[in-house]
């Protein structure tokens, strides 16, 4: 499906790199070195030479902390917004928020997509994407309360709930006036999820891929690839790539990333095997 | 009158292995031209040395009407001919044939007898060097010029080069 990010549209083969911007000074990859602005400034300087089609500005990281309310958020994120808009027209802005005054507030300072991690918990959020133009990604948490690690959890089928709960919020969001080339589904690995369902949900990424909305994958550093290889943060790149690859080979449209090169190598990669994509240059033995 | 055009047998130029950077691109641009002057003034008919050649021929002549049919081809009634051969494949230490120090030579023999619209030059291509050169069978291709085209009248060389060690022509006689 032709894929439109707010201003923005992309073919029907394209895949896309959206790196991660936080804006908080304790995410758990990054450690709050982009939470000075211009530091957050320097990093959506660098993804846009690496490539990336989409940076996605975060002000509250996912995992449990410091309250954060939506005035904080707001500040966070909304003035970043409007200076890497006014700064890369070309670029489509994604924030990452569960909250729809924080949505409304990001749209009119020119966000592109709405990236709800946290699966709903805000259901006015469909409504200001809708207003807005605006795409929205539709995660499954299970059901999870924003901020909250998943404890004993457990799925009859994991990969069934998460198509389920995503088509459901999609065709929600379609519902609600949300165009629907701009709604992008995410099964939101580790979120509501022990390691397992994270690694079954990449194994079977395929059966979400075949729901026919455009799929977003987020794997980069996360702990479900620190537990199968038994690494700490900063030691997951490898792990991460792997991931990438199988989710690659699915089908998956957008890449929720920390490593921009990295990561594009290999969804190209693994596509020009695929026979999605031309090799870039090949004269090998056609001389 | 009759018109002759000279490609290489490169397998780059089909379509099947396109790139998204194509690796060709300025010989690609050339041959396309050479080719539409060529058709400018009626079917064609292909002088190639091998399957892969003939691929290139029906790719670069396009679908049927454009070529020479076959009875005309049978019948060696078209007057205008797509030659698809090249040189030495052993210009370089990179080239797919390696480096051969005798190939400079050899295929400049060729060369100068293409730029001077001499096939019947091309009588002289020594067929066993050929083949030690990577050069075979579209070498053989070249040396049946002498007996095929008429006296030339108008030479364009459009491409002389050996970008990947192998030896490209692309030449457009006038005959007649």
């Amino acid at each position: 499906m032709t894929l439109r990010l707010g201003r923005h549209e992309f073919a029907d083969d394209a895949t896309l790199m959206m790196a991660i911007v936080n804006r908080t000074p304790d995410s758990f990859y990054d450690k709050g070195a982009t939470w000075a602005e211009d530091k957050a400034f320097d990093r959506v300087t660098a993804v846009v030479e690496q490539g990336a089609a989409i940076v996605d500005i975060g002000g509250i990281k996912a995992a449990p902390g410091e309250f954060i309310d939506e005035a904080e958020e707001k500040r966070r994120v909304v003035s970043f917004v409007e200076r890497v808009r006014a700064a890369y027209p070309g670029l489509v802005i994604s924030v990452d928020t569960w909250r729809a005054p924080v949505g409304r507030a990001v749209c009119e300072a020119g966000a592109d997509v709405l990236n709800d991690a946290w699966g709903g918990a805000d259901p006015a959020l469909v409504d200001v994407a809708a207003e807005f133009g605006a795409a929205i990604v539709c995660t499954h948490t299970g059901g999870a309360t924003p901020r909250t690690r998943p404890f004993r959890i457990e799925y009859d089928d994991v990969v069934a709930a998460a198509i389920a709960d995503t088509t459901a919020y999609a065709e929600r969001a379609v519902a609600a006036g949300v165009d629907p080339r701009s709604v992008v589904i995410d099964p939101a690995h580790d979120f509501g999820k022990n390691t397992f369902h994270s690694l079954e949900l990449t194994r079977r990424l395929g059966e979400m891929v075949a729901t026919g909305w455009p799929v977003l994958v987020s794997l980069s550093n996360k702990d479900f690839v620190g537990e199968s290889l038994d690494l700490p943060v900063g030691e997951r790149l490898t792990g991460t790539l792997a991931a990438t690859a199988i989710s690659a080979l699915a089908g998956a449209r957008i890449y929720r990333v920390h490593e921009v090169v990295e990561t594009r190598q290999v969804v190209d990669m693994v596509n020009t095997i695929a026979g999605r994509r031309l090799p870039q240059r090949a004269i090998r033995g056609l001389a | 009158m009759s018109r002759v055009v000279i490609v290489p047998s490169t397998l780059a130029l089909l379509p099947e292995y396109a790139s998204l950077d194509d690796p060709v691109a300025d010989l690609r641009s050339v041959v396309v031209d050479a080719v539409g002057w060529l058709l400018e003034d009626g079917p064609a008919t292909a002088s190639t040395g091998s399957p892969a050649g003939q691929r290139i021929a029906d790719h670069l002549l396009g679908p049927g009407g454009r070529a020479a049919s076959a009875s005309e081809r049978s019948a060696g009634t078209s007057p205008n001919r797509l030659v698809v051969a090249n040189g030495s494949a052993t210009r370089t230490e990179k080239a797919p044939g390696h480096l051969d120090e005798r190939a400079e030579a050899f295929d400049a023999a060729i060369g100068r007898a293409l730029a001077a619209g001499d096939p019947a030059a091309l009588r002289d291509i020594d067929l066993t060097l050929a083949a030690e050169l990577w050069a075979m069978p579209d070498a053989g291709v070249l040396r049946d010029l002498a007996t095929l085209v008429p006296p030339v009248s108008e030479v364009h060389v459009d491409y002389d080069d050996a970008p990947f060690g192998v030896q490209y022509w692309v030449v457009r006689w006038l005959c007649g």
